[in-house]
């Protein structure tokens, strides 16, 4: 094998190639330390040609290949498998901004850059990269596309799928396929780059991207709202689409559980209201047009003033805050996305990302409650998400005191009986993060032969030896 | 169907006495087309350019019948030609004269299953003609953008199938992007429920995107579930002419912040494309009397009422106009008043088709550039066409904010089919070189089916043509759904 770790070097040269236990660790564990595979080497290629290079030779000797960006996926699809027979592939050092055309609306990027190093370097130009989620300041844009991953902004802009016009993908026999189209339109045989897309780097790698940029929104409302119930959330959405014209951006649900979590371990949180609800929604509008200053001005928050002063009469709306400035939408937004982290301070959780019919998520939020109170009568149920995609965290933090052994000998009831509900409402077990090693024997459950065998079969056809990734999504 | 092209290789099992009772104990005598007269329009392409054979036109009426008879041509190794309403334009839907198999049309399958209005959603069966569908969610007070000009005939299983386009795409997306969910029946007959109304779902790879705009080459689709938006309630539409493609780009560009980004369309014509529906169509009218070389249809659509004494679309686009007009990018332009201007301003642009089928022969291309790309290749694309048949008439026009022109010409006046017709080769390697040095698609949004699959196998890379067979044959092993489409295997 050293003589195959050499050949590595050859390609990628010494700056490439990390061999080092020390060294190899962080890429081997996921971020909430639920996985630890082992790899033959991490190679960290700096050009499309060498992952190219990379990957022949890996497709020459029979190595898998295991595709890592900033390893902040959630359920192990980054991770190596424990046999050590493979090597983790990291486009970290592709992290180059290669083009941006203000015109066009596009930006062409190494899969290796940082998520806000591209929202950041979009709006240097009044653009908007819109993908936003917590892990935006470590996890790379290689990853996001191939994980098809979510976050707060799709009810507006879509997922990342729809924010790409192109791509480049190294393929399992180290062939680069050129996608990389700057177009809006082209009907020109299979959608090859939506395969690719949410495959979790299981039929290639993405080594570059065109993604779409959005004109910068120039006047934001920013709100938090005290909600009687997930259906007055959904109502409440309901309406903001006209009522904002739609300018709807972002509409996340949480319960009041996860915020007490937020209050307890976060420095600087606090409660934007004055009394306790047991449901709150932030709501932001977003449009391109500023606002002009002056007596007469109805800008989106004057609008959503009005929307919610009605919202409030119909029962919709039990108490709201509406950000004054930028500092303030700031301290909302952070409430929401210190969810994940104070979880993870609070002790062992199981998390469920799942989607069904927006209508239909008040009548699952109250079915899931129970069946999760029913699995285990003590556990402490976190329900946050994304209530205008259908697509909540419906998450349960261990009982107090509770370790991961202890708790996790319940895991499976617990998820079982959230899932069997999830299929039932025709909904989704894995709305954003994605299959991975998490959700293989799951997915396996839940799906038809027909579907299953349908992807392996395309997964046959493109990786026939079966070195991309492997073990991940699907058993071949 | 261009000259050039050479028929692929393609299964020739016939359909043999015994297959054909099977058929019948499937799909019933209703769901059968035999005689040569009843089948005519089914082999034959919208524009009477493209005609093949079948050996019988199979209409079921749902989707245990389409399974049937799919399984049916897997065991027997009989081609299939899925089809819709029969207004493709590139011969997608058109079996090849060496057909010896089945058409099989989804005509009958007209139901709409489920309207979701709450969870802005409809449910609907393949052969549903779009137009009906737009009226159906407008009756819920929803709106279902798809939009073109054969909406009154083309049935909603073609349009994702080729995940057509129209003229709403710059706001909305192309087809693709309007679906939550599809129901596909495989080529060996399986069925496959991705019936789903969720906004996200990432459980593997996305089978429901490699089915549309594949053409039926990898399955039929059956059913699926649809996105609806809100419906309009303040609409703007403006007739303009203005300076030059470069000033289009330019308004628009602005536009979106001036109608808070309520564009839904933009639509650039030349005057020669004006001119030939007003001489062809009754009834329309030229909108401005300006004496202007290029026109732009702009609509501004907003989901809110305009409420009493406020300012509303017209009064935004108004003022957005006068500054457009003192930029000098607008020479003139009229807001239309009431829904009949506006209908009568829509009506120019949807009957380009039909205008043009009346003009007589010409070549079309439909092609996609970045958008700031546009005026340059509108420029050098007409020059390289007249360099090589001066008398030649074009009259572009196209969705200017997706990159996507109609780079459409008339044949010089007089000239007939067949002579304009050797012409055509070296007009079609003149754009389609002009299209790929600038980085472009060959086929914006109609397609490849019978009549580009050479250009496809000319300027795509052999790597991305390996990865479309290896999935065609994953697929489809056996070759039969909608053979010698978009590819030779």
């Amino acid at each position: 094998m050293s003589d195959f770790v050499e050949k590595l070097r050859a390609v990628v040269g010494d700056k490439g190639l990390i061999t080092d236990e020390a060294g190899k660790r962080p890429y081997l564990t996921d971020w909430r330390d639920a996985y630890l595979g082992k790899a033959l080497a991490v190679v960290r290629p700096a050009s499309t040609e060498e992952v190219a290079g990379v990957v022949k030779l890996c497709a020459a000797e029979k190595v898998a290949v295991v595709p890592q960006g900033g390893n902040t996926g959630l359920v192990g699809g980054g991770i190596p498998l424990e046999d050590g027979r493979e090597i983790l592939l990291s486009l970290g050092r592709m992290n180059r901004i290669l083009e941006i055309d203000e015109i066009g609306y596009s930006m062409t990027v190494e899969a290796g850059v940082i998520l806000k190093t591209i929202q950041e370097t979009a709006a240097a130009h009044d653009r908007l990269f819109p993908l936003s989620l917590a892990a935006e300041g470590s996890c790379t844009i290689g990853g996001n596309l191939s994980t098809n991953a979510g976050g707060v902004q799709v009810l507006h802009y879509g997922n990342t799928r729809h924010l790409v016009l192109g791509l480049e993908v190294v393929q399992p026999n180290g062939d680069i396929w050129n996608g990389l189209r700057a177009l809006k339109k082209d009907n020109t045989g299979y959608d090859l780059r939506d395969l690719y897309l949410g495959a979790e780097g299981t039929l290639g790698i993405i080594t570059r991207a065109v993604l779409k940029l959005w004109p910068k929104p120039k006047d934001v409302a920013t709100a938090w709202i005290a909600v009687p119930s997930p259906q007055a959330a959904v109502d409440l959405l309901s309406g903001a689409h006209a009522a904002s014209e739609d300018n709807v951006t972002s509409c996340e649900l949480m319960g009041r559980q996860g915020i007490d979590l937020v209050l307890s371990h976060i420095p600087g949180a606090a409660d934007p209201l004055a009394e306790r609800h047991d449901w709150y929604v932030l709501l932001e509008w977003s449009s391109t047009r500023a606002r002009r200053e002056g007596a007469n001005e109805t800008g989106l928050r004057e609008k959503m003033e009005g929307y919610l002063g009605e919202a409030m009469e119909q029962g919709l709306v039990l108490d709201a805050a509406i950000a004054q400035n930028e500092t303030q939408a700031r301290a909302l937004w952070s409430l929401r996305e210190n969810h994940t982290e104070a979880s993870k301070k609070e002790g062992p959780s199981i998390k469920h990302d799942i989607s069904v019919a927006v209508s239909e998520i008040p009548a699952f939020v109250t079915e899931g409650l129970a069946a999760m109170r029913k699995a285990l009568p003590e556990c402490r149920p976190v329900t946050f998400g994304h209530v205008g995609d259908g697509n909540l965290h419906f998450n349960c933090q261990a009982p107090v005191g509770w370790d991961k052994k202890r708790f996790g000998a319940h895991a499976p009831e617990i998820s079982g009986a959230i899932y069997d509900l999830v299929v039932g409402y025709g909904g989704s077990i894995s709305a954003e993060h994605g299959i991975g090693l998490m959700k293989v024997d799951e997915l396996a459950h839940y799906r038809s032969t027909i579907e299953l065998d349908a992807m392996r079969a395309i997964k046959r056809a493109l990786d026939p030896q079966n070195l991309m990734n492997p073990g991940k999504i699907v058993r071949v | 169907m261009p000259d050039t092209v050479i028929a692929p290789v393609i299964p020739t099992v016939p359909v043999t006495p015994a297959v054909l009772e099977s058929l019948r104990t499937i799909v019933g005598d209703k769901g059968l087309i035999l005689d040569e007269q009843g089948m005519q329009p089914f082999v034959t392409d919208w524009r009477g350019s493209t005609v093949g054979t079948a050996a019988v036109v199979v209409r079921p009426a749902n989707t245990g019948e389409v399974a049937k008879v799919v399984k049916l041509c897997f065991d027997n190794g009989i081609a299939i030609v899925p089809q819709g309403g029969n207004t493709g334009l590139m011969g997608g839907a058109t079996p090849w004269p060496t057909h010896s198999g089945i058409v099989l049309s989804l005509g009958r399958m007209n139901c709409v299953l489920d309207v979701d209005p709450v969870g802005y959603s409809m449910t609907v069966e393949a052969g549903c003609v779009l137009q009906t569908l737009q009226e159906t969610a407008a009756s819920h007070d929803r709106f279902f953008p798809l939009s073109l000009g054969a909406q009154g005939s083309c049935m909603i299983g073609g349009n994702l199938s080729t995940n057509a386009g129209g003229v709403q795409v710059l706001r909305y997306g192309n087809a693709r992007n309007l679906v939550m969910g599809l129901e596909v029946v495989l080529p060996n007959g399986d069925v496959w429920n991705g019936l789903r109304s969720l906004k996200k779902d990432n459980t593997g790879y996305d089978l429901k995107h490699l089915f549309m705009g594949a053409e039926g080459t990898l399955g039929i689709i059956t059913k699926a579930v649809l996105k609806l938006w809100p419906a309009p309630k303040d609409t703007a539409t403006a007739w303009l002419a203005i300076r030059d493609p470069q000033a289009a780009i330019e308004i628009l560009s602005e536009a979106h912040a001036a109608s808070e980004d309520n564009v839904g369309s933009c639509e650039l014509m030349s005057r020669a494309c004006t001119d030939m529906v007003l001489r062809h169509i009754p009834g329309t009218q030229d909108p401005l009397k300006a004496d202007t070389p290029w026109f732009l249809l702009l609509e501004w659509t907003s989901s809110r009422p305009k409420a009493d004494g406020a300012e509303g679309m017209s009064d935004k686009m108004e003022q957005f106009l006068a500054d457009q007009l003192e930029a000098g990018r607008v020479l003139d332009a009229v807001i239309a008043q009431s829904e009949a201007q506006a209908r009568n301003m829509w009506v120019i642009r949807e009957s380009v088709a039909p205008a043009s089928r009346a003009e007589g022969p010409g070549l079309s291309y439909d092609i996609s550039v970045s958008i700031s790309k546009i005026p340059a290749f509108i420029e050098q694309g007409i020059k390289a066409s007249l360099d090589i048949l001066p008398s030649i008439r074009p009259y572009p026009l196209g969705h200017i904010g997706d990159g996507n022109l109609h780079f459409s010409f008339m044949g010089p006046k007089g000239m007939d089919r067949e002579t304009l017709k050797q012409y055509s080769p070296a007009i079609t390697r003149a754009v389609n070189d002009l299209v790929t040095s600038m980085a472009g698609s060959i086929s914006a949004e109609h397609g490849i089916g019978i009549d580009k699959i050479d250009e496809l196998a000319h300027y795509r890379s052999k790597i991305e043509l390996d990865t479309m067979r290896s999935l065609k044959r994953a697929l489809d092993p056996k070759n039969i759904m909608n053979p010698g489409k978009i590819l030779r295997l």
